[in-house]
């Protein structure tokens, strides 16, 4: 029957798709220190052991920093990118849109190498948590722009000028009109660019100085098997913090449909 | 035409807009009066539009002026226009209240405190009629309360003129006759000129004090609306406004100012030089009648004056009225013919024989 083979592929993609991401939570649970079935017994012991160690707590602080400025900064530009995109004809508009987006296909690896030889070769900069942010704020851009461009598409251009006719400057329309009504799309802009920037570990490993952020720290802890059920239960905590903030993320900006009034044509989730 | 007395508020002298190499407006000149509803109105991309965001300040001009109140707006930006514009889409802020919607444009307003500002957006409601709506969402209105909660918002700031761009377009058929009549009759109780673009001649006709009839970025007739539809300046002007039936003619001058007719189908006649709007000479040119002077004779039914003979070709029964496509004898194309079904007038069937009571006092003529 075509349907029940349809069905079976379907099933074996998602075991495929996530049997992985189960296995995390289920090794960190299990108080076995080798990473292998079958499982021994259930523990919160290295959940615990995850609060002890202090290069670990530097490196979460680092990576919150790098991700919340990385958020701020990339949906700061991706607002000015979306609006320009969606409100003006400039020459060029198509080619400098495209060029804005490639990033989203450009091969970190490319992009991590080309800016090393940038930072520490041409401009001689130390490698710091402030290049980390430059970098990810590049990769960032495109992701924030796909998601405000929808948002800024569903304002309708007269309602500004509506606000201009009746006497506000257009910084006060932005403020009264155009920021309150795009707010859930910067809301998941925000939230998928943090996102993004927290687990990013290519360009991070390259552009990370003397402070490793979080996954550039988990990476180097997988050449001790002592600590890898640590590292599960660290994972457990960032699957589960990750799709909280997705959900969060979609959540905003289907609220910014309905808000606009306009038929949902799917979003960037 | 228009009254000498009155003001002029809006002043628009040689008013050019160019994008790129495309000539949106082609010198614009005209005034309109204090208190008038004045209607642009054009087929789509005629420029009318243009021209009511030119006045808006949405656009600039790229040559002549634009006075306001006989002050000159040029670098004069939109929010310091004093005029306040309906737009099509109503663009009501739909993350505000009714309240919030209407009061919108007091927020800069520093002499009034927040109950004389209270008292203010109840009176806009409530003269559009939706009094006690304040604390609605704006989301949860009609088309038709958007429409007015639209209106309210852009009259409450008093403006000298209020500009409508579109604004019936998107209600249907029943709610917009209701508006037209409501939107006239508000204009009157506030006695603030009002510039209504459209493409629909009917409402222009029936909410209008006068008309600028726009073809092509150009003004091809300004006149009130009983004028632009008895004396269309063009054919262009005739066909837009309502039904006319052309007919081919041999023009030749008269004595005294008259002028002497040969209508295909019609016969010989003779009118006043008055019913050419355009410049006439002699020689061949277009004859036009509006559908409803003519008179499609039944049985036994006489009239005095002129007759002309036909065929019916085509009908088409409205139940108020019947409109007939009549073929008269010389001439090649059917004429319309509108007939009141009056009590126990009979409807004649397609193919038989019509005889047409015509009155040359109608008719509009045009030189080739």
């Amino acid at each position: 029957m075509k349907g029940r083979g349809l069905l079976i592929y379907a099933v074996l993609y998602l075991i495929f798709l996530y049997a992985p991401i189960i296995l995390l939570p289920l090794f960190a649970f299990n108080s076995s220190t080798i990473i292998a079935f079958p499982l021994e017994g259930f523990t919160f012991d290295w959940f615990v052991q995850l609060r002890e160690v202090e290069a670990l707590h530097d490196a979460v602080r680092n990576s919150l920093f790098i991700a919340v400025l990385t958020a701020v900064f990339s949906t700061i530009l991706g607002i000015c990118a979306a609006r320009a995109s969606t409100r003006y004809v400039f020459p060029a508009k198509a080619g400098i849109m495209g060029m804005i987006m490639l990033p989203l296909v450009l091969p970190e690896i490319i992009v991590a190498v080309s800016l090393l030889v940038v930072v520490v070769q041409i401009l001689d900069f130390p490698l710091s948590a402030w290049t980390v942010i430059a970098a990810h704020t590049l990769i960032c851009t495109p992701f924030c722009i796909a998601v405000l461009n929808s948002s800024f598409q569903n304002l309708d251009a007269s309602l500004e000028e509506a606000a201009i006719d009746l006497g506000e400057t257009r910084f006060s329309t932005f403020r009264l009109v155009t920021l309150p009504l795009v707010m859930p799309g910067v809301i998941a802009s925000l939230l998928i660019s943090f996102t993004i920037s927290l687990d990013e570990f290519i360009i991070a490993f390259f552009l990370t100085g003397s402070e490793p952020t979080l996954p550039v720290y988990i990476w180097s802890l997988l050449r001790f098997p002592r600590m890898q059920p640590i590292i599960m239960a660290l994972g457990t905590i960032l699957v589960v913090l990750s799709i909280v903030l997705l959900i969060v993320a979609e959540y905003a900006r289907r609220r910014g449909v309905a808000k606009a009034g306009k038929a949902d044509t799917g979003g960037f989730l | 035409m228009t009254d000498p007395n009155r003001r002029q508020i809006i002043s628009l002298r040689d008013v050019q807009k160019h994008y790129g190499s495309y000539h949106a407006l082609r010198g614009i000149t005209m005034d309109i009066a204090e208190g008038e509803f004045f209607s642009l109105l054009g087929p789509s991309g005629c420029g009318k539009t243009t021209l009511l965001r030119t006045i808006a300040g949405f656009e600039d001009v790229s040559s002549g002026h634009v006075l306001l109140d006989g002050r000159d707006m040029e670098g004069v930006p939109a929010n310091k226009r004093p005029t306040n514009m309906v737009f099509q889409s109503y663009a009501i802020f739909p993350h505000l209240s009714v309240a919030q919607n209407v009061g919108f444009g007091l927020r800069k307003r520093s002499d009034l405190d927040k109950s004389a500002k209270s008292a203010l957006i109840a009176e806009a409601l409530g003269m559009v009629g939706l009094d006690g709506y304040g604390d609605r969402s704006a989301q949860a209105l009609s088309g038709g309360q958007r429409q007015r909660v639209a209106l309210a918002r852009a009259l409450i700031l008093k403006p000298k003129v209020l500009l409508l761009d579109e604004p019936l377009s998107a209600l249907d058929k029943k709610l917009r006759e209701q508006m037209q009549t409501e939107l006239r009759r508000l204009q009157r109780h506030v006695g603030i000129t009002f510039i209504l673009v459209t493409h629909d001649q009917e409402e222009a006709l029936i909410m209008s004090d006068r008309i600028a009839v726009m073809f092509e970025g150009q003004i091809a007739q300004l006149a009130s609306p009983q004028e632009l539809y008895r004396r269309p300046v063009t054919q262009q002007v005739a066909n837009f406004i309502g039904v006319m039936n052309f007919l081919p003619v041999e023009i030749s001058m008269g004595q005294g100012g008259s002028i002497d007719l040969d209508i295909a189908g019609l016969g010989r006649t003779t009118i006043d030089s008055a019913q050419c709007p355009g410049a006439i000479r002699p020689g061949l040119g277009q004859a036009g009648l509006r559908p409803e002077t003519m008179t499609l004779l039944v049985d036994g039914e006489d009239a005095d004056g002129h007759l002309a003979e036909g065929q019916v070709e085509e009908l088409a029964y409205y139940g108020d009225m019947t409109y007939y496509d009549v073929l008269l004898d010389g001439a090649t194309v059917p004429v319309t013919i509108s007939m009141k079904n009056l009590t126990g007038r009979q409807v004649l069937d397609r193919g038989a024989r019509a005889r047409v009571a015509w009155d040359p006092r109608a008719l509009v003529v045009f030189a080739e």
